[in-house]
This record gives C-alpha cells, sequence and structure tokens, in this order.
C-alpha cells in the first residue's frame, strides 16, 4: 500500500492530468456510442495506435532533444514503398528490417548535418520532408504500389483479443525505446542536450553522439511505421502519410513532451497517441467527416501549446511544486 | 551572426552584397539553362505566366520573411490563410456585400488569425507548432462550413482586381512589387524593421535595449497573415471562386523562395528584395519543369533538393566567414 501510494507520489501532477483527460475521452465518448468500448472499437484504436504512436514517438525523441524532425511523414512514406515493393520477395521480417534500416542511416545523416552544418533541424528536414516526397513519386512511378500476394498483410493485421501483431510489435518498440531513452548513458544524453546544449557540453557530453542518435532513433521509427502500415493495408502509395506531422506532433505534446526540450517521456507519449486516437475513433463513430478530426487536432494542440504556456509561468509553477512537496512529505511520513 | 554587424540592416554588408549576387546568379544559370534546353521558356507570353505566378508566392514569400528575420522561423498556415481568405471573399461577395466591404471583412478576419498567432508565439509558443495548429483548425474549421465545397462569387463586380493589366503587367505582379519594395524600406529604412532584425540577431539584447520580443512577433505574424490574405483575394478574383484546397504546397513555395533568398534561418540577417529574386527563380524553375515535361514527382524533388542545397551553401559559407 505504502509503496504504491510512494510511486503515486512521485508521478507528476501533470501526468495525472494526462490520464485523466484520457479517462475522461473514453467515458464521454463510451457514453455517447456504447460501441466504442466494445473490443473491436478498442482493437481499432490499437491499430491507429500503432502508427500514430510510432510517428508520434519519432517526433517526440526529436522534441526531446530540443530539435524537430519534420520529416517523419516522406520518411514513412518512402519506407513504406520499399516494404511493399520488397515484402513478397524476401519476405515480412526482411521487408521491414530493410526499410528500417534504410530510414536509420538517412535519420544518422541528418543527425550529422544538423551537427556538422550547425544549421536548425527544422530547415534541414523541412528540405528532406520535400526532397523524399519527391523521392516517393520517382521510386513508386507516380503509382500506389500493391502486394500481389495479401497473405502477409493479413497475417499482420489478425485480431488477437484487443491487439494484432502490428499493435504488439508497436508496444514491444515503445518498451525498446522507453528503457533506452531512460536507463542507458546512450538515452540519457538525448535528454541533456535537449535542456541544456551548453549545459551537457560543459559536462563533456560530445554533442554529435545523441544528435545522430535522436535523428536515426525517429528516422527508424518514422520508417518502421511507414513500412508497417503499408504492408498492413497492401499497398503504398507516394503521397500516404502527408498529414502524419500534424497528429503526431500533436500526440506527443498530449503526452507531456515539453517544446523547450529535455522533457518528456515514453509512457506519455502513449497515452497522448491514445487519447488521439480515442477522439478519432469516437468522431468516426459520430459519422463525422475527416476534416472534423483535423479541426479537432488543432484544437486540441492549441489547448496543450497554451496550457503549457500558462504552466511553464512562474508563480503556477511554484504553487505547483509547493503541491507536489506537501504530497511527497505525506506520503513519506506515513511509512 | 550575432555581434554588432548583425543589428545593422541586412547584417554584413559584403556579406549581403555577396548573397545577393548568389541568388541572381542562381537565377540567371536557371534562365539560360532554360534558354538553351526550351525554346519556349524565354517568350514574352511565358515570362509574364513566371511573373504572375511568382507574384502570389512572392507576395507571400516577402511577408513572410519578417517572420524569419525576426527568428520565428516559418509559417506553416499561410496557404490556409489563403485558402480561409479566397472562400471568404468568395462568399462574402455572393451574399451580395459590396467590393470594399467584403474586402475589409477579408483583411479583419486574416488579422484576427495573425494576431492570435503572433499573440501565441509572444507568450513564448513554438512558432512551428502554433502555425501547424492553427492551420489545422483553420483548414477543419473552413472544411466543415463549406461542407469542403468550391464557393462562387457569383458576380464579376471583383474581378477587375485578379485579371486587370495596368499597363500590361498583372495586377498580381503591381502589387508584388510595391510589397517588395514597401517590405524593403520597412526592413531597412524604419525603427520598426531594424528592431525586427535586431530580435531575430539578438534576442537578448533587444530585450535589454527596451525592445519588447513579443510586440515584434505579433506584428511580424499580422504581417504575414495580411499577405496570406492577398494572395487569397486576388485568387477568387481571378477564378470568381475560392477554394480549400487551391493553395496546397504555396507555404512550401513560399519558404523555398525565403531559404534561396539567403535569409538567415536563425534570424537577424534577411532581405525582402532577396526573398523576392527567390520567388521568381522558384517560379521559374516549376515552370520550366513543367515545360520540360517532369512529373510531379521530380517537380517536388527538385524543389527540395533547392532548399537543401541553398540552406546547405549559406550555412557553410556563414560558419566559414564567422571562424575567420
Amino acid at each position: 500500500m505504502t509503496g504504491a501510494r510512494r510511486l503515486a507520489a512521485r508521478v507528476e501532477p501533470m501526468a495525472w492530468a494526462r490520464l485523466a483527460l484520457f479517462a475522461a475521452v473514453f467515458m464521454v465518448f463510451t457514453g455517447l456510442y456504447p460501441r466504442f468500448a466494445s473490443a473491436n472499437n478498442i482493437f481499432t484504436i490499437f491499430e491507429g495506435f500503432a502508427w500514430l504512436g510510432l510517428g508520434a514517438l519519432a517526433v517526440g525523441i526529436t522534441i526531446i532533444a530540443g530539435e524537430l524532425d519534420l520529416s517523419v511523414g516522406s520518411v514513412a512514406a518512402v519506407s513504406g514503398i520499399i516494404a511493399v515493393s520488397l515484402v513478397e520477395g524476401v519476405g515480412l521480417v526482411p521487408a521491414v528490417l530493410a526499410s528500417t534500416l534504410a530510414g536509420l542511416v538517412f535519420g544518422a545523416a541528418q543527425g550529422y548535418l544538423v551537427h556538422r552544418l550547425k544549421v536548425h533541424s527544422l530547415v534541414l528536414t523541412l528540405g528532406s520532408l520535400i526532397a523524399l516526397r519527391g523521392l516517393a513519386f520517382m521510386i513508386s512511378g507516380e503509382n500506389t504500389v500493391a502486394m500481389e500476394n495479401l497473405d502477409i498483410a493479413f497475417a499482420v493485421r489478425t485480431q488477437l483479443g484487443i491487439f494484432s501483431p502490428f499493435s504488439l510489435a508497436t508496444i514491444l518498440v515503445f518498451a525498446l525505446v522507453g528503457f533506452f531513452l531512460v536507463y542507458t548513458r546512450f538515452g540519457r544524453e538525448i535528454f541533456a542536450v535537449g535542456g541544456g546544449r551548453n549545459e551537457a557540453a560543459a559536462a563533456g557530453v560530445p554533442l554529435v553522439r545523441p544528435l545522430v542518435l535522436t535523428f536515426a532513433l525517429s528516422g527508424s521509427i518514422a520508417a518502421l511505421a511507414g513500412a508497417m502500415t503499408s504492408i498492413k493495408s497492401g499497398s503504398a502509395g507516394p503521397a500516404a502519410f502527408e498529414t502524419l506531422l500534424l497528429p503526431a506532433a500533436t500526440a506527443a505534446l498530449i503526452g507531456g513532451v515539453s517544446l523547450l526540450g529535455g522533457k518528456g517521456s515514453v509512457a506519455g507519449i502513449a497515452v497522448g497517441a491514445l487519447t488521439l486516437r480515442c477522439i478519432s475513433s469516437g468522431l468516426s463513430l459520430g459519422g463525422l467527416p475527416f476534416y472534423v478530426l483535423t479541426l479537432a487536432t488543432g484544437v486540441v494542440l492549441i489547448a496543450v501549446v497554451v496550457l503549457e504556456l500558462l504552466v511553464g509561468r512562474p508563480e503556477v509553477r511554484n504553487r505547483l511544486r509547493r503541491w507536489r512537496t506537501r504530497r511527497q512529505m505525506r506520503a513519506g511520513a506515513q511509512t | 551572426m550575432t555581434g554588432a554587424d548583425a543589428v545593422r540592416p541586412g547584417g554584413d554588408r559584403t556579406r549581403s552584397v555577396l548573397v545577393a549576387l548568389a541568388v541572381v546568379a542562381a537565377l540567371a544559370v536557371l534562365g539560360v539553362i532554360g534558354w538553351i534546353t526550351t525554346p519556349e521558356f524565354i517568350t514574352y507570353r511565358n515570362i509574364l505566366n513566371i511573373i504572375r505566378a511568382a507574384a502570389l508566392i512572392g507576395i507571400i514569400a516577402v511577408t513572410m520573411t519578417l517572420i524569419t528575420i525576426s527568428g520565428s522561423f516559418f509559417s506553416l498556415s499561410v496557404s490556409q490563410t489563403a485558402a480561409m481568405s479566397a472562400i471568404a471573399f468568395a462568399a462574402f461577395l455572393g451574399w451580395g456585400w459590396p467590393v470594399w466591404t467584403a474586402l475589409l471583412a477579408v483583411i479583419l478576419l486574416a488579422s484576427l488569425v495573425g494576431m492570435f498567432q503572433g499573440g501565441a508565439v509572444a507568450l513564448g509558443g513554438n512558432p512551428i507548432v502554433v502555425t501547424l495548429a492553427v492551420g489545422a483548425v483553420l483548414f477543419g474549421s473552413v472544411a466543415w462550413l463549406t461542407d469542403n465545397r468550391t464557393v462562387r462569387t457569383g458576380t464579376y463586380a471583383a474581378e477587375w482586381i485578379g485579371t486587370s493589366r495596368p499597363a500590361g503587367i498583372p495586377s498580381q505582379t503591381w502589387a508584388f512589387a510595391a510589397i517588395a519594395l514597401v517590405t524593403a524600406v520597412v526592413l531597412t529604412r524604419t525603427r520598426f524593421g531594424r528592431e525586427v532584425t535586431l530580435v531575430g540577431a539578438n534576442r537578448l539584447a533587444a530585450t535589454t535595449v527596451g525592445i519588447h520580443p513579443g510586440r515584434i512577433a505579433l506584428y511580424v505574424f499580422w504581417a504575414s497573415s495580411l499577405g496570406a490574405a492577398l494572395a487569397g483575394i486576388f485568387t477568387a478574383a481571378q477564378f470568381s471562386q475560392g477554394r480549400l484546397d487551391h493553395f496546397e504546397g504555396m507555404d512550401i513555395d513560399a519558404i523555398a523562395a525565403i531559404l534561396v533568398g539567403g535569409t538567415a534561418i536563425s534570424g537577424g540577417e534577411g532581405s525582402a528584395l532577396r526573398t523576392a529574386v527567390g520567388a521568381v527563380f522558384i517560379a521559374a524553375l516549376q515552370n520550366l519543369m513543367v515545360l520540360r515535361g517532369f512529373s510531379y514527382g521530380v517537380r517536388v524533388f527538385f524543389v527540395g533538393l533547392a532548399i537543401l542545397v541553398s540552406v546547405s551553401v549559406y550555412t557553410l559559407f556563414r560558419n566559414r566567414r564567422r571562424l575567420a
């Protein structure tokens, strides 16, 4: 009991707010549409979570490092085309690995260039966002690339309770990346360069390693999302994932990744992506067209940004800190 | 990039001249390549096509240059702001409003959008995320209000705005030239322009000498929204209709124009006239590629390449000078 209580006291107040938001969204839609909480619909939510979560993880890691990778959508599109073209020849795992590796190499190169040129990642990745989109059109011959045999596609989306192999793989990736970020030196360095680059450099962190790692991670995770999603649907279009950036960034920010850098968690990003997928699922159950989802995502994103600005103000921050200290003292007193 | 010379409008004089020469040289090389390879490229008709296309990109890009120089990178909501303005203008005319009332109402609407973004950035919001969100809200709400359909003006009262040709040159091009000149003069010759440059070059120094960076953010995002609104009004007037997808890709072209024009991404240095040349470059490049029958993917690829190359070259050039 006390262990649980101490654990609870360690969770930040904003994390509780995020969980409360998720619970509220879930409950409202369950109340509105009884179908919402059915096993089939939760399966659908997790299917959406699989690609959105990976997208949010890719963008989120770069925000944690104090950068911003705008190219995730185009990386996913190129990777999807590669994966779908390869999968029937070499099989599922090699195809996914090959396209993920392509994303990893491309991302690492991007990270190195960001470091070497000292150019803001925003601009470099904007260039690659456009160039890779062009590449996607070129290598696909401006047409959707489709698989002839859909057995592999069906295998990837087999329903196992509320999960599929795809969403289980996503959860595994979340766990691995979370472990890497929190428990390894390399992962910690990403937080360090995001929180204060000069301080990190002064403390002896070589800046090139965390930057290359950050973009290698975001490139490979985005590529994985593109490969898995495309194989799942049996086809890859050159214009796919064009709007991935908006929901991915929104999910990461709902998940508590701070735009100031150095702050955020993989668990938070997962909660953020799930929340956004629940909103999306609820809106489509209500029969609303896609642009209402865009509107809702934009409104949520503005709300999150404004909330972060308010919470960042000194007077609010002090009050939160006092409240947390009191809770920790109370939890400590009972042990 | 920080330091005394960056505070001077346009930054170090020789550096500024070199970058301007590079932009003009790039345009000249493109022109010669087009002239040799494609006979229909350098004709009166086609040049008219290019400068008309350059006008819309240019109006958006030149006004967005203020955002970049002030250190707030870019706006990702300009194409949605332009589309909203076009649709609102068409709708107001369709309701039988007089042209001037409709114009005023659209400008007011765009001002609200711009001020909101400027305000959020002034409070410390990340400009990319704020404009990404506002763009989504604009797209979603306009699509919802219009059922995602084309809105017709149902009148020819405003057609002159988009189709007239004083002295044989399209009205859009006149507006583009006027806006580029006014923005250049404001940037280099007025107190406000110097404040924008200083905030981008060295935010701390600007605050120390009593400039409020938030106030600057408010104004530059306002200016950018007005530029986008103008592009929307021109288009709605020209085609007597407003469509949501009319400006797709326009934000990318505008950003490409700014980057080809050599404005420093980190702020504090840049030029409205160089952006204007950059807009003509992008428009000419797109035009040439269409004439050569390049497919969509190849065209997109080359615009992206133009961005990557110009950013890398200018950045290496700046880094070298800083080290020297």
